[in-house]
């Protein structure tokens, strides 16, 4: 099998006080070893949703996910506890947006590095010590030796970030998901992070799905774009392809809708009107049809299969006419 | 010749921490000697990092945290505490104020309607033209009233909310807005319908905006002049298009070369400034940007460099831009060649 991560059919449905929700629906992904996907979307369009599926992390009474996930070649779903905890973090491992949140308070940064090597090989404390200090220094922070005996709290910002890849990286996972990781920084940190985990990427020659929503930083990471709308991937594809020649409707609104460097004042943006779905009914036509400027009768009908050639994928019915449609040619209706 | 807006040696320190005596022990110096001016019916923009002050600098200009040292004027009026200066109450009703947390800044228990019309009541107005100014301002900034007027903020999405919040802002006719934020939290396809209406709402109601974002594209997109700030100072100010395509400051310089590719085939291959901006509790000495500058002397270590005017209405805080200032040698600015549109 050449692909790290095959998701099938994924369908993960919340249960709520208000009812279900329907996060996620028929979400088919492949990952090959050694590249990076981005999962590019808005909030409430499913991608940490799909992410933290990969990991089971969702509360198991509240949630129903149904399809097929493999990760390195093990059936995520047919886990069980035991098993599930030996793949977190030594197989697959996740860095979040959140640092702060990620970390425990209490403990010293590199004693929570340590943990997981301890955990995963069976190693003792100075083992577990030795390897967070190596980890320190592959993600470059300064005075590595020192910052091991540092609380969270005691970092700034950007150095938190690299300690939490740190964490992730230490018992060398071969898929990393990273969740919007670096959002929350300030833009000179942001590159710098991206060009870490990249350096890294290709040093331990890992995997790695990286959700963002932000157009750019996908660019900056990803070999593969899939973007999602509505809890359902609507186009898939390398991503140079998807981001000069975008198929589908909603990624040529939000290529539109992004405003770009050296931007004439005079023009004005692509605005997509509406707002995004509310997912507490399983949609089964095309979520975006009602803010979709190509949007015709045969839009409301249940979808057909995707579109498929051999890099791409889409799902418009309408596609071989909205194909062509530039996002910038497409001023759309107020 | 005084301009429209100008705001002058605007400074706010905040205490942390008091010994017994209740005396602070450490300052945060958040905004210092912040100086400049904007005409009317233009948009002024303020871009940085986090914790540079350009949040606090719009809620000084609000009195929302009053300033230790500064003067507002509009029109030449100053406003503010002392003498010869009309109050604060004065100046709100001329400037205005959309926040980023859409949801935090309304009050959760009145209608729409209810909100929007604060101020016009406040101001004098009846109930009936009060209403009726809300009913108007929301169908100009897109929600329709006979839908919207009744409801309750949790009620709406982000992007709807925050059209309400800049309904509210226009409703005692403001003649700046300061919009510290405001399309910061919203998705793309719904921050570009809160662009266009901005940029709607400026032409027909003659507004100048001061707009605050770390997104440098959109502030360029909005700006006709931009400052940009670091730990609580400003580095440079002049007309955005010259700014941005040869920046002069070094730290402008590397924020306009952090900002992410547009094509795979221009991906970064090195960060432009290593570490996070220091902490504001103590900044560094000098200049504040020297531990950080690829390009930094001893002597910026040492000396503050004033903000120095570079020709063209460009200013620039930096000795490297200075001749006579005792830096080495006088660089020319560096031309950043136009990013290719995607």
């Amino acid at each position: 099998m050449d692909n790290i991560v095959e998701v099938r059919d994924l369908c993960v449905t919340f249960k709520t006080s208000e009812g279900s929700v329907y996060a996620v629906s028929n979400v088919n992904l492949d990952l090959a070893e050694g590249k990076t996907l981005a999962l590019l979307g808005e909030s409430g369009s499913g991608k940490s949703v799909t992410m933290k599926s990969l990991m089971r992390l969702h509360p198991p009474h509240k949630t129903q996910i149904t399809g097929s996930i493999h990760v390195a070649g093990r059936d995520v779903l047919a886990l069980g506890n035991r098993e599930l905890s030996d793949l977190r973090g030594k197989d697959i491992a996740m860095v979040f947006q959140e640092p702060m949140l990620a970390f425990d308070p209490v403990f010293k940064v590199g004693d929570q590095i340590a943990e997981v090597v301890m955990r995963h090989e069976g190693c003792s404390y100075e083992a577990g010590r030795d390897r967070a200090l190596e980890m320190m220094e592959c993600v470059h922070i300064p005075s590595p030796r020192k910052r091991l005996d540092a609380y969270p709290h005691e970092m700034s910002g950007g150095m938190r970030q690299r300690a939490m890849i740190a964490l992730a990286l230490a018992c060398r996972p071969t898929v990393l998901l990273a969740d919007e990781p670096t959002t929350a920084l300030d833009a000179t940190v942001q590159i710098q992070v991206l060009l870490l985990l990249r350096e890294l990427q290709r040093e331990f020659g890992m995997s790695m799905i990286f959700v963002t929503h932000d157009v750019g930083v996908a660019i900056e990471v990803a070999d593969e774009i899939a973007v999602m709308y509505g809890g359902r991937i609507v186009e898939q594809g390398p991503v140079d392809q998807v981001m000069t020649d975008p198929w589908h409707p909603y990624t040529q609104g939000l290529l539109g809708a992004t405003v770009y460097p050296n931007m004439d004042p005079a023009t004005r943006l692509v605005s997509i009107p509406g707002a995004p779905p509310q997912l507490y009914r399983q949609i089964t036509e095309c979520a975006f049809a009602p803010r979709c400027p190509h949007a015709t009768d045969e839009c409301h009908q249940p979808l057909p299969p995707p579109t498929q050639t051999d890099q791409r994928m889409a799902r418009c019915i309408r596609l071989p006419e909205v194909a062509g449609a530039l996002p910038r040619a497409s001023v759309l209706p107020q | 010749m005084t301009a429209f807006l100008q705001v002058e040696g605007l400074q706010k320190y905040f205490p942390i921490g008091k010994n017994f005596l209740g005396r602070p022990t450490q300052v945060v110096k958040a905004v210092e000697d912040v100086s400049f001016a904007t005409e009317r019916g233009k948009t002024l923009g303020i871009v940085g990092e986090s914790g540079c002050g350009k949040s606090t600098t719009a809620r000084l200009l609000m009195d929302l945290s009053p300033p230790d040292q500064g003067r507002i004027t509009i029109d030449g009026q100053a406003y503010g505490k002392g003498a010869g200066r009309k109050p604060i109450t004065a100046l709100r009703k001329r400037m205005q104020m959309v926040f980023q947390d859409s949801y935090a800044s309304l009050n959760a228990r009145l209608t729409i309607e209810e909100s929007i019309a604060f101020g016009p009541k406040i101001n004098g107005a009846s109930d009936r033209e009060a209403s009726t100014k809300a009913r108007d301002l929301l169908d100009r900034v897109g929600l329709d009233p006979d839908n919207f007027i009744r409801r309750y903020p949790h009620e709406l999405s982000g992007g709807q909310r925050q059209r309400v919040n800049i309904a509210r802002a226009l409703a005692i006719d403001p003649e700046i807005v300061i919009l510290d934020e405001a399309v910061s939290a919203l998705d793309k396809s719904v921050q570009a319908q809160v662009l266009n209406l901005l940029a709607d709402l400026k032409a027909e109601f003659d507004l100048t905006y001061l707009f605050i974002s770390h997104d440098l594209n959109v502030v360029q997109y909005v700006s006709d002049d931009v400052i940009v700030m670091y730990l609580g100072q400003v580095v440079e100010s002049g007309p955005a298009q010259a700014m941005y395509s040869t920046p002069a400051h070094p730290y402008t310089a590397a924020l306009l070369s952090a900002l992410p590719a547009l094509h795979p085939k221009d991906r970064k291959t090195r960060a432009p400034l290593e570490g996070d901006p220091p902490n504001p509790i103590s900044p560094p000495s000098g200049c504040r940007f020297h531990p950080r500058c690829p390009f930094a002397e001893p002597m910026c270590a040492e000396t503050v460099p004033p903000l120095a005017d570079i020709g063209g209405g460009r200013h620039v805080a930096c000795h490297m831009r200075v001749p006579g200032s005792g830096y080495p040698e006088v660089r020319p600015i560096v031309t950043v060649a136009p990013s290719p549109t995607a």
